[in-house]
């Protein structure tokens, strides 16, 4: 019987150290390596001697498959602070997926505007042909599309399908001394633009800062990739390690920043070494999202965008009809906070603008893929969401009753994603107040939010698009560029409301970097506003800080969270903080809703919960069990969960058999089945039907004819003849479509059925039918032979 | 020559010629950050019809309007969606509330929610950045569930509903978020269209009353499922509420309006009022009570289909002290919906919903004798606006309930399964 298994290495009733085996139509596949982070001995990686006890994994698994949970980096924040242990924000419009990573691009991109030029659009030299070098900012397969592409005030937006499945959206610095086009312009389809790899390197990377490492940030990235040199190189795997471009680009930071502390810090010995680490990597195949990786000749894998509600990708791992699809609902992990969402999911500007406003979460993340198993994270499967625009609502209410009141509002943000979408959700807010406080945006923000502003254009419904035709204004109208100097004293020269002239710090809302106040910008004017009593003393409110997402531990922001109001900074300084501190989730993990939409759009045949309570399953379980009629297991770590599965075989159909049965006249109807008589051959690994005569002349066998007989006692003392004609006229009466004829030696016959009476030898008072059928007959035969059994009719005498 | 445009008239079209797009988009030069006071609000709710028509007619967003005044109206508000639509919002101490569907048979769940930490946070409410409902125990039902009732300090749930003369008992385990069903309860009584109202005795022992008529009326011990008490008349009018108010006594409500208060340990003599008289103008309608109320002052309230509301006095439940008319579209459409409850923490204050989306707060200490309109003190309109329906398709409330600590804090849901919670900004708050 062919099935599917899955067991559980980590993550089986269990969170943390996700690692599971799945074994499918003979492959094995392992999904995630991960390790846990609650321990430091052998526990915190998958016991993988349940896989071998002595031989080379490599033996055991034909590939291996690395999720990541909702984790991507933005351009501006990639390595450096990735380094940093700070997980950097995402990238608009690409759901985080976007693969500005050194890995995928290694040498920079070109465009390259061949033919016309149009309306708007100066290009440097006015040459017929002129490129644009713009860095590594491009995924590799751009270069196979031609995107449509618009143009704004000097940035260049341009879309095209990419990896996503859907289109998406870039901004692309414009060229120096390319004159801004005062209107937006939709490209006409002549002119066409060509991404290539530039010849040379010849375009310098934009420098990071390097900024001091804080290791303990990044941990709890690693449950699901953890383990894997200690998998690969100590343990012994030499097979193809699957991952998506910006996983395969995180990754080993993370493992290096986990080596140094269990090793330098801790003084772990038998650990795995740097040199490990970059070998294990090299094992690591990068997949495309919606790219099939032929893994061999059967078995294929897929990622999937798994939306912007489950904040990652999926996989779908398939053998000939088989399929497993593997996803891990979506974490508020870090400055993923603003994870996998889409820009657009600002229910602010909600309207008939991207696919999946705020209230509908259905649109499909996934095809009806109808696999033979669904794995799922149940993590958040208990979770009522409270709605998007009660959280915003939330952030304007805060805002709006602090600067109402003079007070100043801090809002540390990641460089892109939710900075702007809280920003563009204020500017609106503002104008329709009429609200006078200034907002600032620090600097590099401003540049990027500008981007990104326009980035809606495109996405966002028909009445916004027309406002900024009509306004001819992309940029903020309350939103400036953010001064240092502003921080200190005693505020920019604005308007302010109501006579508040000199009397105080007037009131404000920053937007600065970094999200989790563990440095730069937003650090420093946290540190300014937080001990300063002069604000407490003149404003009526004191200062308050946001924070619009998740912050590590270690961190100021987290600190302040868990409540303390003394923070010890460098120098042994300590921190008085006297600022209103709220925290606001803006992270839209699926809820227990999202996963019923997964199941519902997937419709798998059988459902497989991890990472999570075994008591705290059990009732999604139940439900997922009753409304799909599915199978839903949970399996403990260790425990298999046995799938049988029934895959289908093509079998070639002879085309004489099928004329054959064309001859019998009737036309096949699509809803009722029919029944075929033929001979399967299998030959070669190939399934062929034909009809008898032609497999015994390729097989070169002679036909057998193949008689059942049977002997049926009769009570019934007249001669043979007697009995032989009773038993005719009884059998014309009941088969009255059938041919009866009585035989002159005796015998009766039914097509090819031969009945014979003969006088029992000991008991003359009894007679032996012997009944005798092809078996072509079988059916007449064996019908006939238990009408006889039940004796014959009363002869009428 | 015509009479010059209303200014309501004219502002939205000037903002037409900008369209601002987007729920926070439209400008509105009229109005600055209006002041929060409880009178410039209740003057603004009622603000002429020509400006709520006026903005119907430049097709603006009703729900934008409400959504920034809503930062006036509310400290607090979260909007929830639940799995289907639920009549029941029963607390479980303060820890959890229950919900139960009462859709279709075979798809109901009963679910046992935590609310988010924010909401039971005493000081620093702001570091909790939890916001959602956490489910911890849920179930399913395989009928509608029109009433379920926690026994206090026990795993247990009662429910009630149709078809079936029976109630259920379930079980919510400790080392499992399943809720199981326990047993059943049988009712004898023959009633059709009728489904058992509910009311538990807490307690050592604690035991179910029940009864779909005054005739039926029993109460059954629930481990030993004996009938302790039965009310032996041969009235059969239909009960519309049940309420246990102490160890031996309990109050019903007729959906007549006959209201009585009954001792468990006497025969069935109620101190009772056999019918609103006509003069008083019961016009047929149907009604619900609660008892309740802090305080001096009427203590049983109740609410019939045509929007009239009495207090009463329980020691002279004939003589209603106040009868007044809730500014309600009447008649409800649903009469089994119509829900009054009394605040367990503010004074005299009740909350009157099951008319349509609205849920309304009322103040009854200022009430005089009969027949005066009453201005509510606060209305919820957000099932009505949150969600983005038109003035015409709005859910209609199908129950309420205060939040046990939290003065100003009630938790509402509609049919269309929303369940918002929300904090009014209340007179006290605003200045």
């Amino acid at each position: 019987m062919p099935e599917i298994r899955v067991t559980p290495l980590g993550a089986g009733q269990d969170v943390g150290r996700s690692c599971i085996l799945v074994s499918i139509a003979g492959k094995n596949v392992m999904l995630d390596c991960g390790m846990h982070m609650g321990y430091n001995d052998d526990r915190r990686f998958p016991d993988f001697s349940y896989i071998t006890r002595n031989g080379r994994l490599t033996d055991f698994l034909d590939c291996v498959i690395i999720r990541w949970r909702r984790a991507a980096l933005a351009p501006g924040e990639r390595l450096g602070l990735g380094r940093a242990g700070a997980p950097a924000s995402p990238t608009p419009g690409a759901g985080g997926w976007l693969p500005h990573l050194p890995g995928c691009c290694r040498r920079p991109w070109q465009l390259t505007v061949t033919q016309e030029r149009t309306r708007g659009l100066v290009p440097p030299g006015n040459k017929a042909t002129d490129t644009w070098p713009w860095g590594a900012a491009l995924p590799r397969s751009l270069g196979r599309s031609r995107p449509p592409c618009s143009i704004h005030s000097g940035t260049w937006l341009c879309r095209w399908p990419c990896d996503l499945g859907t289109l998406s959206t870039y901004t692309l610095p414009a060229p120096t001394g390319m004159t801004a086009c005062s209107e937006q312009a939709l490209l006409p389809p002549a002119l066409r633009l060509c991404l290539r790899r530039a010849p040379a390197p010849a375009v310098r990377r934009r420098s990071l800062s390097p900024v001091p490492a804080r290791r303990e940030l990044t941990h709890f990235h690693l449950d699901h990739c953890g383990a894997l040199p200690y998998f690969s190189e100590m343990v012994g795997y030499d097979g193809p390690i699957y991952m998506t471009h910006p996983t395969q680009a995180i990754c080993p930071i993370l493992l290096e920043d986990y080596r140094k502390i269990a090793v330098d810090k801790k003084g772990e010995a038998n650990f795995f070494t740097s040199q490990m680490i970059k070998d294990c990597m090299k094992k690591v195949v990068a997949v495309h999202l919606h790219q099939t990786v032929q893994v061999d000749d059967e078995l294929e894998i897929k990622a999937y965008y798994a939306g912007h509600v489950l904040g990652a990708a999926m996989f779908q791992i398939k053998v000939g009809s088989e399929s497993v699809v593997y996803t891990v609902s979506g974490e508020p992990v870090g400055g993923g906070e603003v994870g996998g969402e889409a820009p657009s999911s600002s229910s602010s500007l909600q309207g008939d603008y991207n696919m999946t406003p705020d209230r509908h979460l259905g649109a499909a993340w996934i095809d009806r893929c109808r696999p033979n198993l669904l794995i799922t994270e149940s993590t958040y499967a208990t979770t009522i969401r409270d709605s998007k625009r009660c959280r915003e609502r939330d952030f304007l209410k805060k805002v709006h009753e602090t600067v109402e009141r003079g007070g100043k509002v801090l809002i540390p943000v990641f460089a892109l994603g939710r900075a702007q979408e809280l920003c563009i959700l204020l500017e609106t807010f503002w104008e329709r107040m009429n609200l006078k406080a200034p907002i600032y945006f620090s600097t590099g923000l401003t540049e990027k939010a500008n981007h990104y502003y326009k980035l809606f254009i495109t996405w966002t419904n028909q009445k916004i698009r027309k406002t900024f035709v009509q306004r001819n204004m992309f940029e903020f109208k309350h939103i400036k560029a953010f001064d240092r100097a502003f921080a200190d004293n005693p505020g920019p020269m604005t308007q302010q409301p109501t006579g508040r002239t000199d009397s105080g710090p007037p009131p404000q809302v920053v937007f600065a970097t970094p999200g989790m106040l563990h440095a730069g910008q937003s650090l420093q004017i946290f540190r300014k506003w937080a001990g300063n009593e002069r604000n407490m003393v003149k404003a009526p409110l004191p200062p308050r800080v946001i924070m619009p997402g998740y912050c590590v531990q270690g961190t100021v922001g987290h600190k302040i969270l868990s409540g303390q109001r003394k923070l010890e900074m460098e120098g042994r300084q300590v921190l008085e903080v006297k600022m209103q501190v709220e925290y606001m989730s803006f992270s839209a993990h699926a809820d227990a809703k999202g996963i019923m939409q997964l199941v519902g759009q997937a419709e798998p045949e059988n459902v497989l919960l991890v990472h999570g309570e075994a008591k705290k399953m059990e009732f999604l379980r139940q439900k997922i069990e009753q409304e799909f009629r599915v199978s839903c297991y949970m399996p403990a770590n260790g425990e298999t969960v046995v799938l049988p599965t029934s895959p289908s075989i093509p079998v070639g159909i002879s085309l004489g058999l099928l004329k054959r049965e064309m001859a019998q006249g009737l036309l096949p109807d699509a809803k009722k089945p029919r029944l075929l008589h033929g001979t399967l051959v299998m030959k070669d690994g190939s399934f062929r039907l034909v009809s008898s005569e032609q497999a015994l002349k390729e097989l070169g066998l002679a036909e057998h004819q193949l008689r059942f007989t049977c002997r049926v006692h009769l009570r019934d003392p007249r001669k043979e003849q007697d009995t032989a004609a009773r038993v005719c006229s009884h059998l014309r009466s009941v088969l009255k479509d059938h041919c009866v004829q009585h035989l002159p030696d005796g015998s009766v016959t039914v097509e090819s059925i031969l009945v014979q009476a003969a006088t029992h030898s000991e008991d003359p008072g009894t007679k032996v039918l012997l009944v005798s059928w092809t078996y072509q007959d079988e059916e007449l035969g064996s019908y006939l032979t238990a009408l006889l059994k039940k004796g014959l009719p009363q002869a009428p005498s | 020559a015509s009479p010059p445009l209303p200014r309501a008239l004219i502002l939205p079209r000037a903002a037409l010629a900008r369209p601002g797009g987007g729920a926070w988009g439209e400008p509105r030069p009229a109005r600055g950050p209006a002041p929060a006071g409880g009178r410039a609000r209740s003057s603004r709710e009622h603000a002429p019809d020509a400006r709520a028509q006026a903005r119907a007619a430049v097709a603006m967003d009703p729900a934008e309007d409400w959504l920034v005044d809503s930062l006036r109206l509310y400290r607090d508000f979260h909007a929830f969606g639940l799995p289907g639509a639920t009549r029941v919002l029963e607390w479980a101490g303060d820890t959890g509330v229950f919900v139960a569907g009462y859709g279709s048979p075979g798809k109901n769940e009963i679910l046992h929610l935590t609310p988010p930490l924010r909401l039971s946070a005493k000081e620093n409410q702001g570091l909790f950045p939890e916001r959602d409902f956490k489910v911890c125990h849920g179930g399913f039902s395989d009928r509608p569930v029109f009433d379920l009732k926690h026994v206090p300090d026990t795993r247990l749930l009662v429910t009630s509903g149709l078809p079936g003369p029976y109630l259920q008992v379930w079980q919510f385990g400790e080392d499992s978020d399943v809720v199981r069903a326990a047993s059943t309860i049988a009712v004898p009584e023959e009633a059709e269209g009728l489904w058992p109202r509910l009311a538990i005795f807490p307690g050592a022992a604690p035991a179910v009353l029940h009864g779909a008529r005054l005739s039926g009326l029993r109460i059954v011990d629930l481990q030993s499922q004996k009938t302790t008490f039965t009310s032996g008349t041969g009235d059969s009018e239909a009960l519309s509420s049940l309420q246990a108010l102490d160890a031996d006594s309990f109050a019903f409500c007729c959906a007549s309006g006959r209201l009585g208060l009954v001792d468990t340990r006497r025969q069935w003599a109620p101190s009772e009022c056999r019918r609103p008289s006509a003069a008083q103008g019961a016009g047929g309608g149907q009604w619900c009570a609660e008892v309740g109320g802090q305080g001096s002052g009427p203590h049983v309230a109740s609410l019939c289909s045509d929007g009239q509301l009495r207090l009463h006095d329980p020691r002279d439940l004939c003589h209603p002290m106040s009868t007044v008319q809730c500014l309600v579209p009447v008649p409800s459409p649903k009469p089994e919906l119509l829900r009054v409850t009394w605040a367990p923490s503010l004074d005299s204050c009740l909350a009157v919903s099951g008319f349509d989306g609205t849920i309304q707060v009322y103040d009854v200490s200022s009430w005089g004798g009969a027949g005066s309109q009453a201005e509510p003190l606060f209305t919820h309109k957000g099932h009505i606006f949150l969600d983005g329906y038109g003035l015409g398709a709005a859910p209609l409330v199908t129950t309420h309930t205060w939040h046990p600590q939290r003065p100003r804090t009630l938790l509402s849901a509609a049919s269309d399964a929303s369940l918002h919670v929300w904090d009014w900004v209340g007179p006290a708050a605003s200045c």
